[in-house]
This record gives C-alpha cells, sequence and structure tokens, in this order.
C-alpha cells in the first residue's frame, strides 16, 4: 500500500532519483512500480484493445501481413542475387570498388519516400509492387555490397599467400578461402538488410502497396494507436524472424573455425 | 636443383633492387639458408622461386626447367611453402588443410586419407586428436607443426620455408629445429630456408648465403662462413663469440671422421652420440667420460667417428685465420 502510495507521489522519472538517496525504498518502490504499470495497462484496456482490433480485422491483417512479407521475400531474393554477385565483381576488380560503393551510399541517402514517388512516376514501373520492390532493392545495395566487399577484402593476406604458395589459383582463392572466411561479416550485413527492407517496406504503402505500412498509416490519420500498435508489432515480428531464419542459414554456412567464441565438441 | 642466374628485381616505384644481380646454384637434397637482416632481399628471392614474385631480370632453372615457362600454379604444387605466420586456413580442419595440395593435384579419395594420417605423424601430432580440429584450438607449436607437414603433403622436392620458426617461443623453437634436421634426414629435401637468426642459419643450414642490401655478400657452408667471414658485415652479423658458435653449431657430421675410420676406431668408442647434434655435445660427452674419441650414430647405426685431435684442429684453424 505504501508503495502504491509512493509511485503515485513521485512518477517514474523521479523514481530514478530517489534510488541514490535510499536504495532499499527504490528497490521496494521499484517492484511496485512495474507491478502498477501492468496493472495500469490492463486497466486501461490498452492491450485488449491492440488485440481485440486485431481479431476484429484478422482478414485486412492477413492480407497485409502476406503482402508485406511476399515483397520483402521477392525483394530479398533479388539483392541477395544482384548484389553478392555485385560485391564479389568489385572486390575482385578494386578500381570499381569506389565509385560502386559511393554510388549506394548515395542511393541509401535518397529519403525512402522520395525514391518510391520517383520511380512512381516512370511509366513502366507505375504504382504498386514494382516500384516498391526496386526502391528498395535499390537501398538494399549499400549494406550488402559493403559487407561483401569487406569481407572478402579483410581476409588476412598470409592466407591468401599460403593458398596462392600452395598453388590455389586465383579463383580457387576467392572461393575456397575469402568467401568462407567472410562469412560472418557478410552475414552481419544480409541480417541487416533484412531488418532494414522490412521496415523500410511500410513506406511502400504510400504508392500503392497494402501492406503492415498502411495499417500504420490509417492508425496516425485516424489516431487510433491500436492500428499503429498492431501493424508495428507484426512488422517487428517479421523482421525477427526473417533475422532468425538468416542466423540459422549463418551457423550453417559459417565454419566453426570461424566462430571462435563457441565452444563446440 | 635450383640454379640462379644474375636475378635481379626491382619493384615498381623504386630505383634500388631489392634483389640485386644473384646468382646461385643449390644441389639436390641440401638445406641453403637465406640470412641477412631485414630488407635484404631474402624473402623475395624466396618468393622469386616459386614466382610469387618474378624477377624484373635474370633466370631462374628448377631441375634445369626455367620457371618462367612453367604455369605457375603447377609450379607451385610441386613445390612446399611454409611461412611465418603459417597461413593455416581458419575455416577448415587440421585434416582439411593438410589435404589442400593433394586435392587441387586430383588424387584419389583413400590415397588423401592415408596420406594424411602418415603426414601428421611424420610431423609428431596425433591424428586422432588434431585432425578435426580447427587451427584456432592448436598451440603455436603444433600449428607450425600443421603447416610443415600441409608443405610436405605432395611430397615435393623442394620446399621453400620463409622464417617457419620465428613465431614460436625459443624453447618450441629450438625443438622443432631439431625435429626439422631429423625430418630432413629421412626425407633428404631440396630447402631454401630463409631467416634473420644468425644462430638458427648456422644450426640448420648446410649452405649459407649471406645477404646484404640485395647482394650475396658470402656463400659457402656454415663453417667456411664462420672461420672466414667475407667482410666486417658477415662477421658483425656472426658476432664476437665465433670460437664458441663454431663449436656449439658445427654439427658433428661435419667434422666426423666416416666410415673409412670405423674398423680400427670404432672399439676405442666407449660413448656415442647422435650425427645431428652440435660438437659441444660431442664435447661435453667427451670430458664427462673422460676420453677422447665418441662414435657418431644415426638412428642405431655406427657410422664414424669424432675424436678430439680433429676438434682441436678445428679450432686452431680457426684461430689461425683470427
Amino acid at each position: 500500500m505504501k508503495g502504491l502510495l509512493l509511485t503515485k507521489l513521485f512518477p517514474l522519472h523521479n523514481v530514478s532519483e530517489k534510488k541514490i538517496a535510499c536504495l532499499p525504498i527504490w528497490h521496494y518502490n521499484q517492484k511496485i512500480r512495474i507491478r502498477c504499470t501492468a496493472f495500469g495497462l490492463n486497466e486501461g484496456g490498452f492491450n485488449i484493445a491492440v488485440f481485440q482490433f486485431v481479431f476484429d480485422n484478422i482478414e485486412r491483417i492477413t492480407e497485409y501481413t502476406a503482402n508485406h512479407f511476399s515483397l520483402v521475400l521477392t525483394v530479398l531474393f533479388f539483392s541477395l542475387i544482384i548484389w553478392l554477385a555485385v560485391g564479389l565483381v568489385i572486390s575482385k576488380y578494386d578500381r570499381f570498388a569506389s565509385s560502386v560503393i559511393a554510388l549506394a551510399n548515395i542511393i541509401f541517402i535518397i529519403p525512402s519516400i522520395s525514391l518510391f514517388g520517383l520511380f512512381v512516376t516512370i511509366p513502366q514501373l507505375g504504382l504498386g509492387r514494382k516500384s516498391a520492390a526496386l526502391a528498395l532493392i535499390l537501398y538494399a545495395m549499400m549494406p550488402l555490397v559493403r559487407s561483401v566487399y569487406r569481407g572478402v577484402k579483410s581476409t588476412d593476406k598470409s592466407v591468401i599467400e599460403a593458398g596462392r604458395g600452395m598453388g590455389m589459383s586465383a579463383m580457387q582463392v576467392l572461393f575456397q578461402i575469402q568467401i568462407p572466411m567472410a562469412w560472418p561479416v557478410v552475414f552481419a550485413g544480409i541480417r541487416i538488410t533484412v531488418v532494414l527492407i522490412t521496415g523500410m517496406a511500410t513506406i511502400a504503402t504510400f504508392i500503392g502497396e497494402r501492406n503492415l505500412g498502411r495499417l500504420i498509416h490509417h492508425g496516425i490519420t485516424r489516431g487510433n494507436a491500436e492500428m499503429i500498435v498492431a501493424g508495428a508489432v507484426i512488422v517487428s515480428l517479421i523482421s525477427l524472424f526473417l533475422d532468425f531464419i538468416m542466423g540459422k542459414i549463418e551457423k550453417k554456412v559459417t565454419s566453426p573455425g570461424l566462430k571462435r567464441n563457441i565452444n563446440f565438441r | 636443383m635450383i640454379e640462379l642466374k644474375n636475378v635481379r628485381k626491382i619493384y615498381p616505384g623504386t630505383t634500388l633492387p631489392a634483389v640485386d644481380e644473384v646468382s646461385l646454384f643449390i644441389e639436390k637434397g641440401k638445406v641453403c639458408i637465406f640470412v641477412g637482416p631485414s630488407g635484404c632481399g631474402k624473402t623475395t628471392i624466396l618468393k622469386m622461386l616459386n614466382r610469387l614474385i618474378e624477377p624484373t631480370t635474370g633466370r631462374i632453372f628448377i631441375n634445369g626447367d626455367n620457371i618462367m615457362d612453367v604455369d605457375p600454379d603447377q609450379l607451385r604444387r610441386g613445390i612446399g611453402y611454409v611461412i611465418q605466420q603459417i597461413g593455416l586456413l581458419p575455416h577448415r580442419t587440421i585434416e582439411q588443410n593438410v589435404e589442400i595440395v593433394p586435392r587441387l593435384l586430383k588424387w584419389p579419395e583413400d590415397r588423401i586419407k592415408k596420406r594424411v594420417v602418415e603426414l601428421l605423424e611424420i610431423v609428431g601430432l596425433d591424428p586422432k586428436e588434431t585432425a578435426w580440429k580447427y587451427p584456432y584450438q592448436l598451440s603455436g607449436g603444433q600449428m607450425q607443426r600443421a603447416g610443415v607437414a600441409r608443405a610436405l603433403a605432395s611430397d615435393p622436392p623442394i620446399m621453400l620455408m620463409d622464417e617457419p620458426f620465428g613465431a614460436v617461443d625459443p624453447i618450441i623453437r629450438e625443438h622443432l629445429q631439431d625435429e626439422f634436421l631429423k625430418l630432413q634426414q629421412e626425407v633428404k629435401k631440396t630447402i631454401c630456408f630463409v631467416t634473420h637468426d644468425i644462430n638458427e642459419a648456422l644450426k640448420m643450414g648446410d649452405y649459407l648465403v649471406v645477404l646484404e642490401s640485395g647482394k650475396i655478400v658470402q656463400k659457402g657452408s656454415p663453417l667456411e662462413v664462420l672461420s672466414s667471414p667475407a667482410n666486417d658485415f658477415v662477421r658483425r652479423l656472426l658476432g664476437d663469440d665465433r670460437g664458441v658458435k663454431l663449436l656449439d653449431l658445427t654439427r658433428i657430421e661435419s667434422l666426423m671422421i666416416g666410415e673409412k675410420s670405423l674398423p680400427h676406431n670404432s672399439e676405442k668408442c666407449r660413448c656415442f652420440i647422435d650425427v645431428v647434434k652440435p660438437v659441444k655435445m660431442a664435447l661435453e660427452i667427451m670430458m664427462k667420460n673422460n676420453t677422447d674419441i665418441v662414435g657418431v650414430r644415426r638412428g642405431e647405426e655406427v657410422i664414424g667417428t669424432l675424436s678430439w685431435a680433429e676438434i682441436k684442429q678445428h679450432i686452431s684453424k680457426l684461430s689461425g685465420d683470427q
């Protein structure tokens, strides 16, 4: 009871100041505060309202989620094929590297909403999936190309020299030494890309994509918090899911010899 | 054998040659050591032998063939290569590392497997214990052994070694050196070995090539170099204790009297010493046992004798020069 009273007396940001003054009370307080906050959430019906919203609009949300997911997968598929290849090419032909990476950086700093808008004006692309996918593929260029280039380039020189010295051809050095050793860095790039695309795909709602971005957008225009939260949470879940899958693949692909911190066997 | 004819290397953007007019003949089955301070061109010479670096002018022949006429990858597959940083592939197990060259040469699977076990045993690694491990799980000494095993994999007649024991601590280094010498007795490879450590050079080499700023200052057996340094540079490189070094680092092999002496001398021997040990050890044994002759063994077989007279003669020859 005393705890509850204290929380009421000291709003949340004051609690942290209190902890220096009297630690035990703060500790006691902290417990109460967490309970109260949780209580407050339920009492306000905020949590329940979000679930209620999802259940009421399950069809629409399923459609949006499916659209979102398929857009992200499409983009991921093409960006991996294109940008991993480009990354490999520039790490092989160094003279292109700086200009390609500069181009990727420039694309990346264009505000996403304007790039989406720009593609819509191109007749062959128009509203919808094509423009959205193209813009997102271009955004994926920076993290992917850079990580491949950095991964391949950062291979230990002595290992490459040993490979060459044993009579591996340049191609064998690339595929048997540089690429396998680059996986950890490349996967870091891929996982960032996945999260980036999933989040950025929400913007595509403005050019006619019917995805979770629409939920957030409508939520904002209608001042409907449940809609925003539902959209944001599902987007995050997609990100987390894809990141998890990528993590699994990374573990499969990367040699245990490169994971020094993990004690296997 | 290996032959260099007027080999010169000028790196792009520099005017001073890194290697200047080097001519050399290395006999089959010998250990040739390139020794000198950093930047004297010893590593450049070594890398020119397997075309990791190509000479600006001059020609290099291996077994009579100009190496510029051979495909560089094919050439390198036939030459063992060990570097100081070892360069084990961190994403491959020791077994997979050792297999690299046989796989490049497309050996049949069962031959590769058999060879790996054999090699790990040769270099003193337990195949059951190490084959499946990744490089980071080994100690520095073990890694270097794995590196040597990898270089020996296809049984190449020539080995290039660039400061192979430079990165391990002195105790392990000495141990690896001894094992290397023992191994060389068996495999008899033609070895080019680069080091900046004159003691290592004197201990390991059949033949020394002393280099200073890209030029050969002196070439000859360790004994020749120690007993008659060509100039002040070589004298400085050797240090002031050449006499002691001579006894410490001269192998019994080079002072012993061979098989001719055996029939009438071997009965006098009360004690024996291994052929790869330094003369100092023989002296130690002579003093302990109060004798002036020791038998020299290779493995179990007695192959010669070494007497105080020979050592004394050797020392006086050296001090005469001084």
